[in-house]
């Protein structure tokens, strides 16, 4: 029982990170950025090339190495995204929110072919591995490493949330979720918060790229389909556009998985993750601590 | 007036004419070597496989084998005096890719083909090779649903699904297994294998299921499969899918305390799932498969001849592609031409052509009479020979 727990929320905390950009995007600009899935591929594949350049290191360093690895592919990953933005989406601001929609699977079909092109469609194996030394918590088996990449994510998300409710660029982006126009004639720069938006959630997205290449071992161009359609789906079930409920969702999800597995056998874990977002987007579409939007003109 | 309006005539009669034989020549553009046409002009041979997506590493390995077996059939004067060529189209593992591709390779005109790797995809292709009258000879694709469509254009000469499950079942009750559980991918090759296995283990003597558990293919995390699997306490897993996820079910079930052992299927075998596993947790898994170059008896020189022409070592099904374009060269020699009738005909009645797996006899059903199903070992990094289940 407490591995089915430990199993779900350490799945969970990759969905909530890559959740986190799919969010906060939706929330500035009520965009769905499909290609944000591919953007945590990108990060899993800026990871490797770094530890490719950094070259044969040992094993006592590894941990280190990640980290200073991991801030790097945050900070390519961001910008990458901050270049997404100005290339595909700027110019469609105002434009009809389906064209918007529609350049966003573009820009993951473009990313995911790109880096098929750039890296082949081999998959490729991280050079350096994060073990396993496992130990028993309460009946579980969690390794050392797997409560290092939680711990990462945790400082992340809770980073990033004193960032948006305590900062000045915070409450700049807050303003711009609320209404664009209002904080446009208030001084508020819209591009730029936007474009600060996207690097913040690209960068979690490459963080968890690099964790779970790390993690796992293996990366491949498509790595990213999967997750983006779970880390929606982990949005809209915690409240699309809410930084904690994203969180939430996130958890939740991984936890809905493996119980799910646990309960219903592994053919049917994904048709109960995707059902309970269907049944989120027909019940409660502002999830659960999204909240009720009355409509503005 | 009458004059000209009979040379008119005669004008769109010649045309007709023309045109009529026009089109046969494109859609039997095939069976003219029967009758004597072109000496010049080279019997083609198609070859369908993956040379893009998650399986784009096999291609290579088939193409260049099957390109080996060309170049030595031509060194020797080629087939009826005429030049092999062989023409190759991706079909990149996807069923719609494949289709394509294969509606490419009949517009070129090809004799036989002597492609088809993922089940799944030359499924699809079988019907369009079959209305073009062109003989598939299929050197790797081994699902039970090539065989179930029972079109006489078919010949399999990998051993097929229930081959592979009888060898696994006796594999795992000859190392003395009591609870196996079996785990698919839920695509159609590796459903079929593992469900195959499953009806086996049910029959008394050798191990029992303990549990038949599919998992999403292409994703990272398999704990909450791995946490079912190991709920029903197994003491073997048998893997039917591919390769990736093998490394990575392998590496995440010794993480979550597995001791038991682990099988996989001939879609795991590669050298990848040793890699992605890492050296340590690939060790000592098991795996049902045809023969390999490394497992073959006596072909050091066969393989030193591909390292020569291509600069690395055969991998998996280099010796079945080789075979295929053999084979196919072989039925047209015997059939005297390439009408697909014909050649059919020359393929049912082969007894004993000598192959990597032996001599050949296709079976009724077109397929193996014998799968010549082994088992490998991951040994020091490398898959290699543990028991050839003779």
């Amino acid at each position: 029982m407490t591995q089915l727990v430990w199993n779900g929320l350490f799945v969970g905390s990759f969905y909530a990170l890559v959740a986190l950009g799919y969010s906060m995007v939706y929330g500035i600009m009520k965009l769905l950025n499909f290609a944000h899935g591919d953007l945590y591929m990108l990060g899993a594949f800026t990871g490797f090339a770094v530890l490719g350049a950094a070259g044969g290191v040992s094993v006592t360093m590894a941990l280190p190495l990640l980290l200073l690895v991991l801030v790097l592919t945050m900070g390519t990953t961001g910008l990458a995204g901050v270049l997404l933005e100005r290339v595909a989406y700027r110019r469609l601001r105002g434009a009809p929110r389906l064209s918007l929609l529609i350049t966003a699977v573009g820009a993951s079909f473009a990313l995911e072919y790109g880096m098929r092109a750039a890296a082949g469609a081999d998959p490729r194996v991280y050079p350096v591995r994060l073990g396993g030394t496992s130990l028993e918590v309460l009946g579980a088996r969690v390794t050392l490493q797997q409560l290092a990449l939680v711990g990462v994510a945790v400082v992340l998300m809770v980073g990033l949330n004193l960032l948006v409710t305590r900062s000045r660029e915070g409450r700049a982006m807050r303003a711009v979720a609320l209404d664009p126009r209002a904080a446009a004639l208030m001084g508020i720069d819209v591009d730029a918060v936007i474009a600060r938006t996207f690097f913040l959630g690209s960068a979690l997205a490459g963080a968890a790229g690099v964790m779970a290449g790390a993690h796992y071992g293996k990366i491949d161009f498509m790595m990213g389909f999967l997750i983006g359609l779970k880390a929606f789906t982990a949005a809209v079930i915690g409240g699309i556009g809410n930084i904690p409920g994203t969180m939430l969702g996130g958890l939740l999800l991984g936890l809905l998985e493996s119980f799910g597995t646990f309960w219903l056998g592994g053919e049917w874990r994904d048709v109960f993750a995707f059902g309970v977002l269907i049944l989120f987007l027909t019940v409660r579409p502002t999830g659960l601590l999204g909240e009720r939007v009355t409509e503005r003109v | 007036m009458h004059k000209i309006r009979g040379t008119a005539l005669a004008a769109v009669m010649a045309s007709l004419t023309l045109l009529t034989a026009g089109c046969g020549q494109g859609l039997l553009g095939s069976d003219d070597a029967g009758s004597g046409e072109n000496k010049d002009e080279p019997i083609i041979l198609g070859m369908l496989i993956p040379q893009s997506g998650s399986e784009a590493a096999i291609g290579p390995y088939m193409s260049n084998a099957a390109q080996m077996a060309v170049d030595e059939i031509n060194e020797k004067g080629g087939v009826l005096g005429r030049k092999l060529e062989l023409k190759t189209a991706d079909d990149a593992c996807d069923p719609q890719t494949a289709a394509a591709g294969a509606n490419k390779l009949v517009t070129e005109g090809i004799a036989v083909s002597v492609g088809g790797y993922c089940s799944g995809a030359t499924l699809p292709t079988l019907p369009i090779f079959n209305k073009a009258g062109i003989p598939m000879v299929i050197p790797v694709a081994n699902s039970q649903e090539l065989v179930d469509q029972k079109l006489k254009n078919v010949f399999l000469i990998n051993g097929t699904g229930g081959q592979q499950a009888e060898a696994a079942a006796a594999w795992m009750t000859k190392d003395g297994a009591a609870k196996a559980a079996l785990m698919h991918d839920n695509t159609s090759y590796s459903k079929d294998l593992a469900l195959r296995t499953q009806k086996l283990l049910d029959e008394p003597g050798g191990p029992e299921t303990a549990i038949l558990e599919a998992v999403t293919p292409k994703e990272s995390d398999y704990s909450a499969n791995i946490n079912n699997v190991l709920a029903k306490k197994p003491d073997y897993v048998y893997w039917t899918g591919y390769f990736q996820e093998a490394g990575l079910l392998a590496r995440q079930f010794r993480q979550a305390g597995y001791e038991g052992k682990i099988l996989v299927g001939d879609g795991s075998v590669s050298p990848k799932l040793i890699e992605i596993a890492g050296a340590e947790a690939a060790d000592g898994v098991y795996a049902t498969m045809t023969q390999t170059p490394e497992t073959l008896q006596g072909a050091e020189s066969w393989i030193a001849n591909y390292k020569q022409k291509f600069g690395s070592d055969p991998g998996p099904y280099s010796n079945q592609s080789y075979d295929a374009v053999r084979l196919a060269a072989e039925a047209i020699t015997k059939a005297g031409g390439t009408d697909g009738e014909k050649v059919i005909a020359a393929l049912e009645a082969i007894d004993g052509f000598s192959m990597f797996s032996g001599p050949l006899k296709f079976t009724p059903e077109h397929t193996l009479s014998t799968g010549g199903f082994q088992i490998l070992v991951v040994k020091d990094g490398k898959f290699v020979l543990q028991d050839p289940l003779q």
